[in-house]
């Protein structure tokens, strides 16, 4: 019985002590639901991973049939010049992006992607194939943003998927149709170059851009964000 | 790599094509691993079709002047090449190597041609196949031919002097097309005469200077070795760091205020509680 007198006495004591406690029991709740979810949008926020990596591998180191047995041999003539076709211009339709591609090459001083300086612009790779290739990378490289002119042309370009569409327009007025194969993110100093810049395998066009952490002293990102596509039917 | 060929043409037996030619070549071996070398054989002696036997075993048919054959990947060591007519025995060979070294990792063009004198000879020629910088191409020309000293010229300019069979020169140059001659050394007496010669960027074009001066079969033939090109250094897209996908600044500000009405409430009711527990003891 005292026991329950004592019981019976708290509530009393209690609420004329507390006349806070409901508001802070809300207080917690809130503050919990605020919490978990900003930890759920965060995880959502996280920088696209790779996807499609096996089927990127895949094109790079695919060969032509070979031609039967025995040693080739071919005329000892020099091998015709290729009229190349210049990627003129390039479409995301699911980024929205429609941009002038310019033939470009390397930057003398430092011997890096020649990315054009308009961030609105992006860059052919003109000493690899252009959209008569047989076999090869067709490389597009722009920028995700500038210090200056703000996000760019590939500011998006991370979130593109396998099975998004990418359309080119050559110089010749044709339309080349590709498919997303594989978004690959590549630490800079790691990124296999020579698979991406390959004149052999199949016909693939890939589109590189910026990504991943930014150092704000070097004014670079750490990543490369590498989107694979091969040529579909149109 | 350096090569030294020593040829010690031995008496040919039969025929007037039959010089018999024996080649060592020595090359530096290299440190690394040995791997298979790639052996790509060059016709350059004009009307004269022949096969070829790689010890012993007939490896090209009928293979016919101007044509480039394989690459053969070769195991590095020594290997007899016996070059007849075709159909004709390996006993009576147009010409032969005995016990040529092949060495370990190299891409070695052989080459069948004539020497300044007229012979039909064997030469071994190391490919340089260093990777170009972006946008160059390697243009490598090799006298091979019948003929006395020559300048090369492109654009009207020599530019490889007193080029001597059977010696090469070579350059890199800026990929795209130049019209290149043959010119006999330090005169403008053209022996070959203009040819565009299309450089593709990343390859080496092999041009060969073949035939005879006086046999009026002065002629060329070309080898093309293709992945030889470079990379950019890097893809530097990005000076904004606008992209760097953190969390957006509301996750955090939610967070914190999330944080602080937990504690502070927790703070509040724990106090609460101190107290309910303080008032039962009273």
């Amino acid at each position: 019985m005292p026991a329950r007198s004592s019981d019976g006495a708290s509530p009393q004591t209690a609420a004329g002590a507390r006349p806070g406690r409901p508001a802070a029991w809300v207080a917690v709740m809130i503050g919990a639901v605020l919490l978990a979810g900003a930890a759920v949008a965060a995880c959502a926020q996280r920088p696209a991973p790779t996807v499609g990596a096996a089927g990127a591998a895949a094109l790079a180191s695919a060969t032509p049939s070979p031609s039967g047995g025995g040693v080739p041999i071919v005329a000892g003539a020099p091998p015709p010049a290729v009229a190349a076709v210049p990627p003129a211009r390039l479409r995301i339709g699911k980024l929205g992006v429609n941009a002038t591609v310019n033939p470009v090459g390397v930057d003398e001083r430092t011997g890096d992607f020649a990315v054009p300086p308009s961030v609105d612009v992006v860059g052919w790779y003109r000493y690899g194939p252009g959209l008569e290739a047989t076999a090869g990378s067709i490389v597009i490289a722009g920028h995700v943003d500038s210090a200056q002119q703000g996000g760019g042309a590939f500011f998006k370009l991370r979130d593109l998927g396998p099975g998004d569409r990418i359309d080119v327009t050559g110089g010749d007025g044709t339309v080349h149709r590709f498919g997303v194969v594989a978004r690959e993110i590549h630490p800079k100093t790691a990124i296999p170059l020579q698979r991406y810049f390959a004149r052999d395998g199949a016909v693939r066009l890939t589109l590189i851009t910026c990504g991943g952490p930014f150092d704000s002293a070097t004014r670079h990102y750490r990543d490369n964000v590498v989107i694979t596509a091969q040529p579909i039917a149109t | 790599m350096s090569i030294r060929l020593t040829l010690r043409r031995i008496a040919a037996g039969a025929g007037a094509l039959g010089a018999v030619a024996a080649a060592t070549l020595l090359v530096a071996s290299p440190a690394h691993a040995a791997g298979s070398s790639k052996v790509s054989v060059v016709h350059g002696i004009p009307g004269q079709p022949v096969d070829v036997y790689v010890n012993g075993k007939k490896t090209l048919d009928n293979f016919q002047p101007s044509k480039v054959a394989g690459p053969l990947d070769l195991p590095a060591g020594k290997y007899d090449i016996v070059i007849v007519k075709p159909g004709d025995p390996v006993t009576s060979p147009v010409v032969k190597v005995d016990q040529a070294a092949v060495p370990a990792d190299a891409n070695i063009s052989l080459v069948a041609h004539l020497t300044a004198d007229g012979k039909p000879t064997l030469t071994p020629f190391v490919n340089d196949t260093k990777t170009l910088a972006p946008g160059k191409a390697r243009l490598v020309v090799r006298h091979t031919a019948a003929a006395p000293a020559v300048d090369v010229r492109a654009g009207g300019q020599p530019v490889f002097k007193n080029l001597t069979n059977p010696n090469e020169a070579k350059a890199d140059l800026a990929a795209g097309t130049v019209s290149a001659d043959v010119v006999l050394a330090g005169t403008s007496t053209v022996a070959i005469p203009a040819a565009d010669v299309n450089l593709a960027e990343g390859t080496s074009t092999i041009v060969y200077a073949v035939g005879s001066a006086e046999g009026k079969t002065l002629g060329v033939v070309a080898q093309t070795i293709t992945g030889l090109h470079g990379t950019p250094g890097s893809v530097n897209s990005g000076t904004g760091g606008t992209a760097d996908r953190g969390p957006a600044a509301w996750t955090y500000a939610a967070a914190g205020a999330g944080l602080m009405l937990l504690l502070g409430g927790a703070l509040v009711l724990r106090r609460g509680a101190r107290r309910v527990v303080g008032g039962v003891r009273a």
